[in-house]
Order: structure tokens, then C-alpha cells, then sequence
């Protein structure tokens, strides 16, 4: 590599003045790592070194040197650490995935298998399937359906490569559904209990409550969010933590609903059941329960001396299912022991 | 699925330091934090039938007993002859006594085609009160009316008003 500069750099020499030649002088002087290593390279391979010596073998005792130990070793020799600081994609210690158990982030479970997804996958899932099968003869063609974002028709040149436009009547695109097969029976996903506690705002000991009596009933830990902006009406300023939210999913969604269902909604006064225009259009059901409702929980009432009996917060539970459209759901969580009451809307 | 999972740092795509326009990187580091969960207990509910099923909960209390549950809920079980709120009233006492002293909501109660003979007779015996907008409306009225039917009454039943003279 020198070489090859020397013998290119020469006759620039010859032809430059001083200040060239000064210039080429310098870059003789840099130094290439790449150069210097190559003389520092073993020329042995590690593949050829021998094998340890007669006696390192026979002297080698794992066993008996730990017997020799008088005190163990810390666990921190036994086991994997992972590292407490994320520091990045780039960083050369990473920690583990969160489905590791190594991981500090793992979560341990399932635990159980809840009741209520036995019955599912025994009894509600085939039912669902069978109740929502519809026959089509063989031949049958399905009709042509109008397009669902439509072009832009016209004469003008200004449709030309316009994007497509949205649906008539609303700007939602609403999800489509499609015959249900094995494959996409509507199950639930999660649940979602929130409460925004509106004394909060000048008492922040209702939210501690609202915190407590949620993660009581659900058994996962709350969140609490703050007001996105104020609205002067309610008092409210920007900032301001007012509503807690949990979020259950698999095993605890299974136990906190089959709860609800067998023990705690049988016991509120005049409950008539879900109302039947509940729902997001996509497949999501709401219902709320009032405080006095929230106090029947068994968890609550166990001790229910704990909790000051004015700030039992009341709370909207938000059942997600798969279901595409509201008329699934509704099977699903009738089958499961959810009443409706009143006009069913689609 | 709809539900918000919580993200964890370790998934999280670092949109910041692709963000920040300064002159060189910064990349801090990020606490990873052990996942808090409330401990759980398992616990047995017992039904009131006795059905009974383990579940996961915060409640310390290993049996759970319910009186008031979905098995003996009317809302669950329409068609249970048991759990209707039917009163018993098997001589018609509280029938009769509604037919007397029934006002508003409790004088409409519909007359139930199963009754018994005696029942029937029971309902002749006693008068018809008159309901409550026509004690309303009738209020001025009403002594005219008496008037004018004693006055009638007189000329032709004597020994009636008699009789009721000696009663009392």
C-alpha cells in the first residue's frame, strides 16, 4: 500500500513545486492501520494449538474444588443478570426479550385456566360458529359489491390520480365483516375498566380509591391519566390526573367477567342487562356500573371497611371481542350470560 | 386486539434520537422497570345451588359463599316458577283488602282468571269503591246527588228508613 503510493505519488514530485511535495511527504507519513495489522496477525491458527497437558487434565476437579469452598458463591455467578438501563439498539449489552424469563420485564402466567374460557372453547365457540353459518349452495355466486373507497367518475381531468374517496354518509371506514369460519370465531380480547373520578381534581384521594378498588376487582395493576385540556365547565385544567384505567386481558379478563356474570350483577337492584345499542359498530360492547353496583364486587366487600364508602368509584368496563361487527359481539357476550335489554341496534 | 398493551422499553422503537436534530446523538438510558402485579389468591365460589369454580382474586378469603347469585337470579331464569314474585294469597285476604283500601297503582291490579267461587262472591259483597279521579271530580257534586236519591228514595221506601232510624 506505501509502495503503491510512493511509485503514483513520484512523478507528481517531479512535476509540482515545493508545496506539493511537502503535501506528499505528509501522506507518507500517515499511518494505515490495516497495514499494521496484518503484521500483528498470528500466522498459527487457533485450530492447530495442541491439547492441554496430561497433568491440567488429570488435575482438572471441578467438583472437588467447589466441595473445597467453604462459602457458596454469590448468585450472581450462578445466574443471568440481565441489564437494568435499555441503552439503545447499538449498545453490545442488550437485554433480554420480554418473553424471556431472564427478563426484567417478564410477566409470569397464565396460572389458571379460567372456567369461563373452558366453557368457550368447549360450548360458546361451535355454537358461535354454528349460529352464525349461513348455507350457500353450490354455484351460488355472490352478488357484485359496490366498491368500498370509489374512484372519482367524471369528465373532469382533474379526477385524473386523485385518491380514492371515502365512503358515502360519514368519514368512518367500517370494518369489514366476513363470513365466520374456524378461523375468525369472535373471542374476547380484553377488558378495559376505566373511571374518571371527578373529585379528583380537587381531591386527589379519590383517585387513590378509585385506584385501589380497581386493581382490587381486577387484579392488575391501574393507570391514571391525566385531562388532555381543560374544559372550563367542569372545572377542569389541563394536567390535572382525573381518570384510572385497567387493563385485563386473557386469564384476568376471563375471571373478572365470569365474576361479574355469576355473582356480582345477579345482586344489583333493577338491573335489566346491557342496553342494546351498546357498542363501537366494531365489535366492542360498554355497559357501566354505579358505585353501589362496584361495592358488590366479593373483593370489595370483603373489607369493605377498608375503603371510604363515599369514594367507591363507579366504572365503565369495556369488553373487546374479535367480532367485526356489533351483532357478533352480542352473540359472544350473550352466550357468555350478559342480558340486553331494549332495542338491539346493528 | 383493541386493548392497549402496555409497551415495554425494550420494544419500543426509539423515535426520538431520530427526532432530536442536533449536531451529534444522545441516546440516555432507559430504566427497564419489573412489571408490578397485585398478588392473587385463588379462591373457591360456591354457587347457590352449589355449583362451585376456583378463580384468581385479590380476595384473601379462601371460600366464598353467595346467596344471591346468576342461578337464582329471575333475570337468568325467566321461566322459573320458583324465583317469580307471586304473593301468596291463597284465601284472597290481601286481594280484598286491596279491592277496599286500594288507591292508585294498587286499585289497576288485574283480576286473575283463576279465582274460586267464593272469591267471586266475596268481590260482589263488598262495594265498588269509587277510584280516585272520581272522588276528584265529583267532589262538589256529590251531595246533590244524595239529595236528589233520598228524596226519591223517600216516597217509595218508608219502612227502609225506618229501619235504618232504628239501627242506629
Amino acid at each position: 500500500m506505501v509502495l503503491y503510493e510512493l511509485r503514483t505519488g513520484a512523478p507528481a514530485i517531479l512535476r509540482r513545486d515545493a508545496q506539493a511535495l511537502f503535501q506528499s511527504t505528509r501522506t507518507c507519513c500517515r499511518r494505515y492501520a490495516s497495514s499494521t495489522a496484518t503484521e500483528e496477525l498470528e500466522q498459527t491458527s487457533s485450530f492447530s494449538t495442541p491439547d492441554p497437558s496430561e497433568d491440567i487434565i488429570k488435575n482438572y476437579d471441578p467438583i472437588a474444588r467447589s466441595r473445597k469452598r467453604s462459602v457458596q458463591l454469590p448468585p450472581s455467578r450462578y445466574q443471568f443478570r440481565p441489564p437494568k438501563y435499555y441503552r439503545g439498539p447499538l449498545h453490545p449489552h442488550q437485554p433480554p426479550h420480554p418473553s424471556d424469563p431472564s427478563s426484567r420485564e417478564f410477566i409470569p402466567g397464565p396460572f389458571t385456566l379460567p372456567r369461563l374460557e373452558q366453557t368457550y372453547e368447549s360450548t360458546i365457540a361451535p355454537d358461535l360458529m354454528t349460529l352464525t353459518y349461513t348455507h350457500f349452495p353450490p354455484g351460488y355466486r355472490a352478488p357484485e359489491k359496490s366498491e368500498r373507497l370509489r374512484t372519482w367518475r367524471g369528465d373532469s381531468p382533474y379526477f385524473k390520480n386523485r385518491p380514492l374517496r371515502g365512503p358515502r354518509g360519514g368519514d368512518a371506514l367500517r370494518l369489514l365483516r366476513k363470513p365466520i369460519t374456524f378461523r375468525n370465531i369472535p373471542r374476547i380480547t380484553g377488558v378495559t375498566i376505566h373511571s374518571m373520578v371527578k373529585e379528583a381534581k380537587e381531591d386527589s384521594a379519590y383517585l387513590h380509591v378509585a385506584g385501589m378498588v380497581m386493581q382490587a376487582i381486577s387484579n392488575v395493576k391501574v393507570k391514571t391519566h391525566v385531562a388532555k385540556s381543560s374544559v372550563a365547565q367542569w372545572g377542569l385544567r389541563e394536567g390535572k390526573y382525573i381518570s384510572a384505567t385497567a387493563h385485563l386481558k386473557q386469564e384476568d379478563a376471563f375471571h373478572f367477567l365470569s365474576k361479574c356474570v355469576d355473582v356480582v350483577l345477579p345482586r344489583i337492584k333493577d338491573w335489566k342487562g346491557l342496553k342494546g345499542s351498546t357498542g363501537d359498530s366494531s365489535g366492542n360492547l360498554n355497559f357501566g356500573l354505579t358505585p353501589e353496583a362496584v361495592a358488590l364486587f366479593p373483593e370489595i366487600e370483603i373489607n369493605y371497611d377498608m375503603y371510604p364508602p363515599k369514594m367507591i368509584p363507579g366504572c365503565n368496563i369495556i369488553i373487546h371481542t374479535t367480532a367485526r361487527t356489533d351483532r357478533d359481539a352480542r352473540l359472544l357476550i350473550r352466550a357468555i350470560g350478559f342480558p340486553f335489554y331494549g332495542k338491539l341496534v346493528d | 386486539m383493541a386493548t392497549k398493551t402496555p409497551l415495554r422499553p425494550s420494544l419500543q422503537r426509539e423515535y426520538s434520537s431520530i427526532l432530536i436534530q442536533s449536531s451529534h446523538q444522545i441516546r440516555r438510558a432507559t430504566l427497564l422497570r419489573r412489571p408490578k402485579r397485585p398478588y392473587t389468591f385463588t379462591q373457591l365460589i360456591t354457587l347457590s345451588d352449589g355449583s362451585s369454580f376456583l378463580h384468581r382474586t385479590t380476595s384473601p378469603i379462601p371460600v366464598y359463599r353467595s346467596t344471591k347469585d346468576i342461578k337464582n337470579s329471575p333475570l337468568w331464569n325467566p321461566s322459573s316458577k320458583k324465583l317469580l314474585n307471586v304473593e301468596e294469597d291463597e284465601a284472597g285476604r290481601l286481594r280484598a283488602f286491596r279491592a277496599r283500601f286500594g288507591r292508585g297503582w294498587d286499585a289497576e291490579t288485574p283480576v286473575e282468571a283463576e279465582e274460586t267461587s267464593e272469591d267471586r262472591k266475596e268481590e260482589s259483597k263488598t262495594e265498588p269503591e269509587d277510584s280516585l279521579m272520581d272522588l276528584i271530580t265529583g267532589y262538589g257534586q256529590k251531595p246533590q246527588k244524595i239529595k236528589a236519591a233520598s228524596s226519591s228514595k223517600k216516597g217509595t221506601a218508608d219502612g227502609a228508613g225506618k229501619a235504618k232510624g232504628g239501627k242506629k
